[in-house]
C-alpha cells in the first residue's frame, strides 16, 4: 500500500521533430507534461495557433448535434451502446475523408431549414392577421384611394362602436362592418380626401387601429382575390414549405451514415488540438526543443523503447524527484483493492511520501457496507446487476471501477446478510450466527469492537508514517502511547487486573511527557495533559460505529414491514395476490435503494471522519497523463 | 381502552409524525433548490435526486420505530398485548429520541442538502462531497433511532 514511484523525465530533441515526438508521447500516454522552467534555462516558448482547429471542432460538434436527431433511441439501447473504435496509429488516415464537404452540406441544410421555418412562421402570422377579415369579398388589390376619397381597413374596440356610429351619422363617411368579434369590430371606411387629417384625428380618438396588407400578401394575391382567397393561397404555400422541410429532413437523414466518420474525425482533431496546444509547455532554442514531465518509474523503460525510432535525434534523462519538487501522485494497489481507490480519490489523494490508505480501508469498508445493508437478497441483486453490466456494456475507467466496487459490496452483503439478516426479509435461522432484532446488544458490541479495531489501526498507521518520516519520538512515545493506552484501559475496565492498569499508565505517561515538545517543563506537562484529553475524541469515534447496528436493523425491519404488508394484502379476496406481488417488488426495491445508499454513505463517513483523521495526509496532485482523450469514440 | 395502550400508541404515532415532519420539510427545502437548478440545467435530475432524497431517511426511521411499537403491541395480529399504564409511558418515552432527533436533523439535513444542490450546480463532479456533509447531520437521527430501538427492546411486555 504505497504510492507508485514517480520520476522526472527530461527530453531534448531536434526542433523539427517536436510534433512527431509529442504525437508518439500522446499515443503512449505514459507521461504528464509540465512547463519547463524557461527563465532559468534561458529558453523561449512557442505560442501555438489553435483557433483554426477550434473552429473546425466547433463546426464538427454542431454537425454531430444535428445528426444525433436520427440516433437510435431507447434507454436499454443507450445503456449498452458501444462506441466506435479506432486504432491509435491510424489516426491520420481518418482525416483523408473529405469531411469538410459533409459539414458544408449539413450547414447548408440547416441554413435552408431555418430560413423555411421563419418563412412558415411569417405566413402563419399573416394568416392569423387575415382571419378576422375573411368575409371581406372585395379584391384586396382594388383597395386604393381615388382622387377624392381615402379607403382604410381597421378595427375599433367594441365599446367604441356606439360613439363611432354616432359620428358616422353626422360626418360624410361610408363604412361597412366586416366582422364583429368578441372585443373588437373590423370595418372598412371610405372618407373624403380633403378632410383627411381631421378624420384621422377623430379615428384616433375612437381608438381606431388601421390594418394594412403587407407586400408579401399583395404579391400572393391575384387581381380578383378577396381575403378568403388569399388565406387559401397562404395555406397552400405553408403546405408547400412544410413539404420542403420534409425533403430537407430526408436529405439530412441521408447524411447520417457519415456520423461515425465525423465522430472519429472529431476525436482525432480534438487530440490534435491538445497536442498543438501542449507544445507551449516545451522550451525552445533555434534548433532544440526541451520537454519536461513526470512518469511512473516502472514505465520509464517502456517510454525509452517506444522513443527508439527517434534515437539519433533525441536525448532522454530521468531522475527521482528533488525534495522541493511536488510530483503527481499515482495510487498503486493489488487488483482486489483497486476498486476501493474510488473511496480514497473521493476524499483526496494522499500527499507525496505519505501512506496510501486504500488497502487499509478496503476490508473495513467491505465489512461495514455488508453489516449496514445485511440483506442477502439485495446483495445478490446488486452484485448480479453490476456484474452483468460490466460483462455486456463493457464500461471503462471510473465507472468500471465503481461497478466492480458495487459487485464486491454485493458479495459482502450476501455474506453478512445470510449471517445476520435474511433473504428479502426472511431469515434463514440455520445459517444465522446472531439475530440483531432479538439480541441487539451483541450486535452493538460487535460494531463497537470493529470501530475500536479500525481506530486503533489508524493510530498504528500514524505511527508507521511518522517512523518513515523519522519522527521517532512522536512515533514511539505519543502514537505508541495511544496504542498501548487504548486497549489496556479497555481490558483493565473489564478485568480490573492491575497489570493492565499499569500498562495504561505507561501509555498515558508517554503521551503526557512527549505530546507537547516545549522547553518549558510546565508547558510541556500541561500541554501533554491536554493531549491526553484527546481520549474523549477516541471514545466518540468508537461510539460512532454504533450506526452499523442502527442501519443494519433499519434494513431488516423495513424488509419485515414489507413482508407483513404483503401478508395483509394476501388477505384481500380476488386481487390480493397481485397487490401482494406489487408491494413485495416495489417495497423491496425501495428498501434496496435506501439501504445501499445509507450503507455506502455512512461507511464512507466512517472512513473519512473516524479513520482518515488518525493518519491520512490529503492534498496530493493527481497524475494526469498526456494521452489520447475521446469524447465519442474509443482508441484501441 | 386501557390508558397504557393509548399512551403507547401515542408514542409510536409521535415517532412517525415528528420524523415525517422533519423529512417533509427537509426534502421540501432540497427539492425547491434542485428545481431551481434544474430550470437552468435539466440534465442534472439524476444527481440532484440523490441529494433531495437524503433528508427522507428521518421519516423512514420514525415510521420504522412506529412499526416496532405496532409489532410490540400486537396490533397487526389481532391479539393485542395491553401494557400497564407505566409501561405505556415507557414506550412513549422510548419513542422520543427518534422523534425529536428526526424532526430537527431532518430539517437541518434539508438545509445542508439544499446548499449541496447549489454546489453541484457549479461543480457537478463533486456530488459525493455534499452527500457526505449531509450524512454528518444524519448521524444524530441514526443515533436517535438506535436508542429508540434499544429502549423498545428493553421494555418487556408480559
Amino acid at each position: 500500500m504505497a504510492l507508485a514511484e514517480v520520476e522526472k523525465v527530461q527530453i531534448l530533441t531536434h526542433a523539427s521533430l517536436k510534433m512527431e515526438l509529442l504525437s508518439s508521447l500522446q499515443e503512449e500516454g505514459l507521461i504528464q507534461l509540465e512547463r519547463a522552467n524557461f527563465e532559468e534555462l534561458d529558453l523561449s516558448a512557442s505560442s501555438p495557433e489553435i483557433s483554426q482547429i477550434d473552429y473546425r471542432l466547433h463546426r464538427l460538434s454542431h454537425a454531430l448535434g444535428y445528426l444525433s436527431m436520427w440516433e437510435e433511441r431507447g434507454f436499454v439501447k443507450k445503456l449498452f451502446a458501444q462506441r466506435p473504435q479506432l486504432h491509435r496509429q491510424k489516426r491520420e488516415e481518418v482525416l483523408n475523408f473529405d469531411y469538410i464537404s459533409v459539414l458544408e452540406k449539413i450547414e447548408e441544410i440547416e441554413a435552408e431549414k431555418s430560413e423555411v421555418l421563419s418563412e412558415i412562421k411569417f405566413l402563419e402570422r399573416e394568416e392569423q392577421f387575415l382571419f378576422p377579415l375573411r368575409n371581406f369579398k372585395v379584391p384586396i388589390k382594388s383597395l386604393k384611394p381615388t382622387d377624392s376619397t381615402e379607403i382604410l381597413l381597421g378595427w375599433i374596440p367594441l365599446s367604441q362602436l356606439v360613439a363611432f356610429e354616432k359620428m358616422t351619422d353626422i360626418e360624410p363617411l361610408w363604412y361597412e362592418i366586416i366582422n364583429r368579434g368578441k372585443r373588437s369590430v373590423y370595418l372598412v371606411l371610405i372618407y373624403p380626401k380633403m378632410e383627411k387629417t381631421r378624420f384621422e384625428h377623430e379615428f384616433k380618438e375612437l381608438k381606431f387601429a388601421p390594418l394594412f396588407f403587407t407586400d408579401p400578401i399583395l404579391n400572393i394575391a391575384d387581381e380578383k382575390d378577396g381575403v378568403e382567397d388569399v388565406i387559401q393561397k397562404i395555406k397552400a404555400e405553408i403546405k408547400k414549405k412544410k413539404k420542403k422541410l420534409e425533403t430537407l429532413e430526408k436529405k439530412g437523414q441521408s447524411l447520417f451514415i457519415n456520423r461515425e466518420k465525423l465522430m472519429l474525425i472529431y476525436d482525432v482533431l480534438l487530440n490534435e488540438r491538445e497536442k498543438i496546444s501542449s507544445s507551449r509547455l516545451l522550451g525552445e532554442t533555434e534548433r532544440v526543443s526541451y520537454l519536461e514531465g513526470w512518469a511512473r518509474s516502472s514505465d520509464i523503460r517502456r517510454l525509452k523503447s517506444k522513443l527508439r525510432p527517434f534515437a539519433d535525434f533525441i536525448e532522454i534523462y530521468s531522475r527521482p524527484p528533488l525534495p522541493e519538487e511536488d510530483p503527481p501522485v499515482i495510487l498503486e494497489n493489488p487488483r482486489l483493492a483497486r476498486p476501493f481507490e474510488v473511496i480514497t480519490k473521493l476524499y483526496s489523494l494522499p500527499q507525496r511520501r505519505s501512506l496510501d490508505p486504500t488497502v487499509a480501508l478496503a476490508p473495513f469498508f467491505f465489512l461495514f457496507v455488508g453489516l449496514c445493508v445485511s440483506e442477502a437478497g439485495y446483495g445478490l441483486l446488486v452484485a448480479l446487476l453490476s456484474f452483468l453490466y460490466i460483462k455486456y456494456a463493457k464500461p471503462k475507467g471510473a465507472l468500471l471501477q465503481f461497478l466492480k466496487l458495487l459487485s464486491l459490496l454485493g458479495v459482502s452483503t450476501v455474506i453478512f446478510g445470510t449471517l445476520l439478516g435474511g433473504w428479502f426479509g426472511f431469515p434463514i435461522r440455520r445459517l444465522m450466527i446472531l439475530d440483531p432484532l432479538e439480541d441487539p446488544l451483541t450486535f452493538l458490541l460487535l460494531s463497537i469492537v470493529l470501530g475500536f479495531i479500525q481506530v486503533w489501526f489508524g493510530t498504528l498507521l500514524n505511527m508507521i508514517s511518522r517512523i518513515k518520516n523519522k519522527e521517532y519520538i512522536q512515533a514511539i512515545f505519543v502514537q505508541g502511547g495511544w496504542l498501548v493506552l487504548l486497549p489496556s484501559a479497555v481490558i483493565y475496565g473489564i478485568t480490573k487486573q492491575s497489570l493492565w492498569g499499569i500498562f495504561a499508565l505507561f501509555g498515558a505517561a508517554g503521551i503526557v511527557f512527549f505530546a507537547f515538545p516545549s522547553r518549558n517543563p510546565f508547558a510541556r506537562f500541561f500541554g501533554g495533559l491536554y493531549s491526553l484529553y484527546g481520549i474523549s475524541r477516541y471514545i466518540a469515534d468508537v461510539l460512532s460505529y454504533s450506526r452499523l447496528l442502527a442501519l443494519g436493523l433499519a434494513t431488516s425491519v423495513i424488509a419485515m414491514v414489507v413482508n407483513t404488508l404483503c401478508q395483509t394484502a394476501l388477505g384481500i379476496p380476488w386481487l390480493g395476490w397481485l397487490l401482494a406481488a406489487l408491494i413485495f417488488i416495489g417495497g423491496h426495491l425501495f428498501n434496496l435503494g435506501i439501504s445501499f445508499l445509507g450503507g455506502f454513505v455512512h461507511s464512507m463517513r466512517l472512513q473519512f471522519v473516524e479513520f482518515f483523521s488518525k493518519f491520512f495526509e490529503p492534498g496530493g496532485k493527481p497524475f494526469k497523463a498526456f494521452e489520447l482523450e475521446s469524447k465519442y469514440i474509443e482508441f484501441i | 381502552m386501557e390508558l397504557g395502550l393509548t399512551v403507547a400508541i401515542l408514542g409510536g404515532a409521535l415517532a412517525a409524525i415528528l420524523g415525517g415532519i422533519g423529512s417533509a420539510i427537509g426534502v421540501g427545502l432540497a427539492g425547491q433548490a434542485s428545481s431551481g437548478v434544474m430550470s437552468e440545467d435539466p440534465e442534472k435530475f439524476g444527481s440532484l435526486l440523490l441529494l433531495v432524497a437524503l433528508p427522507g431517511t428521518q421519516g423512514i426511521y420514525g415510521f420504522l420505530s412506529a412499526f416496532l411499537v405496532i409489532l410490540k403491541l400486537g396490533l397487526t395480529t389481532g391479539t393485542i398485548v395491553t401494557p400497564a399504564t407505566d409501561q405505556g409511558w415507557q414506550i412513549l418515552i422510548a419513542c422520543l429520541p427518534v422523534a425529536f432527533a428526526g424532526l430537527v436533523s431532518g430539517i437541518q439535513q434539508g438545509k445542508v442538502c439544499a446548499s449541496g444542490v447549489y454546489m453541484v450546480a457549479k461543480q457537478p463532479k463533486d456530488l459525493m462531497k455534499p452527500v457526505i456533509m449531509a450524512a454528518l447531520v444524519e448521524t444524530y437521527a441514526v443515533l436517535g433511532l438506535l436508542i429508540t430501538i434499544l429502549l423498545l427492546n428493553g421494555i418487556k411486555l408480559g
